[in-house]
């Protein structure tokens, strides 16, 4: 009796959660696709975004994502390795890490943005761009980057690494060759997590990246994220809504897109790994 | 513990790079006539209609560049002050400490007080809104209308719109007991349509705006003027705020370029624009 009130609960829950799911996917298609075209994918937005297009804001946020990918990777990543598999001969410097980047992590967003307004914007001197706006969110993201793929390495059986050992293999080649292969679907999980944080991201870039939906010309030029794109067409113009609809599909189309597309990288990468050795 | 610092050292020297790199100086912004790039920041109820008229400026000024952010009209006082940006946006008069900074007028906004569609009020005093906000009254059936709790909308801190609440009636915001706070205009008019006993005020071209196109709010006349652009445009509407940029320093200390696009947008080149805002251009 007991199993079968437990199965009922869990399909429950598991029901509502679908559901909840459905009707907010269901919601923005039914409202945003009527107002979704190639020539909105394709043009510029004008009349404060009610009419026109969001090409330029599009372009903005993959260079935003780029930017804060491709310094939040490494660096996550290479922190991770150092925690995980060097950190254990100085317990207490890995401790403190941990310690700040679960701190880190629960800063709001908000704060990330501050912080980003006066050191990138500011005091480096990068003013309202693409690069001030992808830094700041590199380090929004690095704390969740570092502490899932430290878990994911962490999780590789300890026996690999006495087998490895054992063998003589070179410390890189046993990171390069056996931890990071066995550890990817970890890996992946924690960027895919990292990538939409980034791309829902509204407050760290208003005082970052900026307001500005000119197609942008370098990464030092103020370029609109698509999630500040939405927020502004919904809460600030009036008669924006249709569009923020149509942009918030987008949004989700292009999170869907990168995330098929990460998965699949990753899986071909640990292919040739596997397949190599 | 050798390879362990090998690896901290390369992480030292990329995160330096990194640095490096990206301490690229930004241009002046005032180089010759007409030519060169203007920071605005501000308040977000005139960023998108400044947004739309620099879009223009650039065409008819090819060579210059004019960035608009956003932030409220407090950001754009600071950085107007520390010189962040070459033009602040703020959506209310100046204050008496900000007359360090000359601010140009560019167009005109009223604030209506809004409830629901269907509350059966045609129009509520000044006396009875005050009492509303200050939490003296909180059943509409105390002035005459159903029997529900009041639901008092404000706005948040920092915001113009308060400001101007506040100023007309003679509040200060600590004496005001708010069910919610809201920011943006829009979210006011969502609150508002949302809840029948609700009480809010927005811009009034917006709240026009929205009620024309069948939101489910109502605009309230004030002192028996109608909420409407008409009588912000005549000035007999009373709770109106001109919308302004504003530079440090007198006017003769802003640069050519500055100049040259305060006064284009304050010029009626851009009248639709700022009508197709739901904002009130300056008469010419």
């Amino acid at each position: 009796m007991a199993d079968r009130i437990a199965t009922v609960f869990m399909w429950g829950v598991a029901l509502l959660i679908s559901a909840v799911f459905a009707w907010i996917v269901g919601d923005l298609l039914l409202q945003g696709l009527p107002h979704l075209s190639w020539g909105f994918l394709s043009a510029t937005p004008t009349d404060a975004g009610r009419a026109g297009g969001i090409l330029p804001i599009l372009v903005s946020t993959l260079l935003i994502l780029a930017v804060c990918m491709v310094v939040a990777i490494p660096l996550g990543l290479g922190t991770a390795v150092l925690l995980s598999e060097f950190g254990r001969r100085n317990p207490l410097f890995g401790r403190l890490v941990r310690y700040s980047l679960d701190v880190l992590a629960g800063v709001p967003s908000i704060v990330f943005g501050l912080f980003g307004n006066a050191f990138f914007s500011l005091y480096l001197g990068m003013g309202f761009s693409i690069l001030s706006g992808g830094l700041t969110l590199a380090c929004m993201v690095l704390p969740l980057l570092i502490r899932s793929s430290e878990t994911a390495l962490r999780a590789v059986p300890d026996d690999y690494r006495r087998a490895a050992a054992a063998l003589g293999l070179p410390v890189f080649a046993t990171l390069w060759r056996i931890l990071l292969p066995a550890a990817t679907p970890g890996l992946i999980a924690g960027l895919v997590l990292g990538i939409g944080r980034a791309l829902a991201e509204t407050a760290a870039l208003l005082f970052t990246s900026g307001y500005v939906d000119r197609m942008p010309g370098s990464l030092l030029d103020s370029g609109r994220s698509l999630s500040i794109h939405i927020y502004d067409l919904a809460m600030n113009v009036p008669g924006g809504e249709s569009n923020a609809y149509a942009s918030a599909v987008v949004l989700i189309m292009l999170l869907l897109i990168i995330n098929a597309l990460t998965f699949r990288a990753a899986d071909r990468w640990l292919h040739q790994r596997i397949t190599a050795v | 513990m050798c390879r362990a610092r090998i690896r901290l050292n390369a992480l030292c020297a990329f995160l330096l790079l990194m640095v490096a790199c990206s301490g690229e100086p930004q241009q002046s912004a005032d180089t010759g006539a007409l030519t060169g790039q203007l920071t605005l920041t501000g308040s977000s109820t005139v960023a998108p209609l400044i947004g739309e008229i620099a879009k223009r400026f650039e065409q008819t000024h090819p060579g210059t560049r004019v960035d608009v952010q956003t932030g409220g009209s407090s950001r754009g006082v600071a950085d107007a002050r520390r010189g962040t940006a070459d033009i602040g946006m703020v959506s209310r008069a100046l204050n008496a400490d900000e007359n360090d900074l000359t601010a140009y007028p560019i167009a005109l906004d009223g604030v209506a007080m809004i409830v629901h569609r269907d509350n059966p009020l045609p129009v509520l005093s000044e006396e009875q809104i005050v009492a509303i906000y200050t939490g003296q009254v909180t059943n509409w059936r105390e002035i005459g209308g159903a029997d529900a709790p009041i639901t008092v909308v404000n706005k948040a801190e920092g915001r113009s719109t308060l400001e101007l609440f506040l100023g007309y009636f003679k509040l200060r915001n600590e004496d005001i007991k708010p069910s919610i706070i809201i920011g943006d205009n829009q979210q006011g008019i969502r609150t508002v349509a949302a809840d029948p006993n609700a009480i809010g005020y927005v811009s009034i071209g917006t709240a026009t705006y929205e009620a024309s196109r069948g939101t489910a709010i109502k605009a309230l006349s004030m002192g028996g003027i109608e909420a409407s652009l008409e009588n912000v445009r005549n000035g007999s509407f009373p709770l109106s705020r001109p919308l302004h940029l504003v530079t440090l320093g007198s006017a003769e200390q802003a640069s050519a370029l500055a100049r040259s696009f305060i006064e284009y947008a304050a010029s009626a080149a851009v009248s639709d624009l700022t009508e197709a805002q739901y904002f009130v251009p300056l008469t010419h």
